[in-house]
């Protein structure tokens, strides 16, 4: 017999299904994921003006990169490789798109995150570019890129970063950043 | 001096296309950007430009088509930059062509943060996408 589907848990969060919502994703961000939907999102020129996808396409591969490199939750892979655990949401509007992206961040990091975004959204448009380029003067380290590639996501869509962070454990908190790319 | 050609592609990494040529002095970078290693990959190429300059002294001409780039690689093209910005201070002949697709008003103000960072001329060459 078929089960009414309040009967069951399926795990499933039903607001996924939502017409606006395009695409989610939760598990290791290896470059196979980052080059899948990155190409996935390409293929959406057909739907979009061409401008807005690709800003999409560089932000997404951005904020993806982040997760791969920074979440503090990471799996271990059968080449033996660590790749960071993070989820994926992208909706589509008539006017825009909007790009969810979080992962787990060790709670000694989160302030210097949250300042971090603070400073980048109150900067305007030429000082945001003379900030990425103070940064990229800056000797290579992962750290440091993961600055820049923020205020590159601020950049390329022309909106503030939409930051929020929510208590897991004592250690850990789930960081979320959400940018709006009008079309 | 060897030559340094690199067939770009497109699979789990977006690897760009590399020619560097040592008889004419033509270097271009196209396709794609975001590596597994993006300072080991670019590294061979700075160190081809740091021994050009040094030892073969003609002129170059540096040809970037890129369409896409991440971050980690933006730095890398500020380091090749910079190599062309040095050889210049010391007389070299460097011209800079970066073409880009004129929609993409993004990449436009990259190649100006490029110049106000190095101080070097870019010709920015707008092509339209068909």
């Amino acid at each position: 017999m078929m089960k009414m589907s309040d009967e069951r848990n399926t795990g499933f969060d039903t607001r996924m299904f939502e017409e606006e919502v395009k695409l989610t994703y939760k598990g290791p961000i290896d470059e196979r994921i980052l080059s899948s939907i990155g190409d996935y999102i390409s293929t959406m020129e057909k739907f979009a003006d061409a401008t807005s996808v690709k800003k999409l396409f560089k932000i997404f591969l951005e904020l993806a990169q982040n997760i791969s490199f920074y979440s503090a939750v990471k799996v271990k892979m059968n080449d033996n490789r660590e790749i960071g655990m993070g989820t994926l949401v992208l909706k589509e509007f008539d006017d825009s798109f909007f790009l969810l992206t979080g992962n787990p961040v060790m709670n000694d990091n989160i302030i210097s995150i949250l300042e971090k975004s603070e400073y980048i959204n109150s900067l305007d448009r030429e000082s945001l570019r003379q900030y990425k380029r103070d940064e990229r003067r800056r000797p290579q380290g992962e750290k440091g890129n993961a600055h820049i590639g923020l205020i590159t996501v601020a950049l390329t869509a022309s909106n503030p970063l939409d930051v929020e962070v929510s208590p897991i454990d004592d250690d850990k908190s789930f960081f979320s950043i959400g940018v709006k790319i009008d079309k | 001096m060897e030559n340094i050609i690199i067939q770009g592609s497109h699979k789990d990494y977006f690897i760009p296309s590399v020619n560097f040529n040592a008889q004419n002095g033509m270097c271009e970078i196209a396709g794609e950007s975001f590596l597994e290693d993006t300072v080991e990959f670019y590294k061979p190429l700075i160190k081809w430009l740091e021994e050009y300059t040094t030892a073969v002294k003609k002129p170059i001409a540096f040809i970037i088509k890129l369409t896409y780039f991440n971050t980690s690689t933006s730095r890398s093209i500020l380091d090749l930059l910079n190599v062309l910005k040095d050889y210049e201070d010391n007389g070299g002949e460097v011209v800079i062509n970066w073409h880009y697709d004129e929609n993409d008003i993004d990449m436009e103000e990259d190649i100006e943060d490029y110049m106000i960072d190095t101080g070097l001329d870019i010709n920015l060459i707008p092509f339209s996408q068909q």
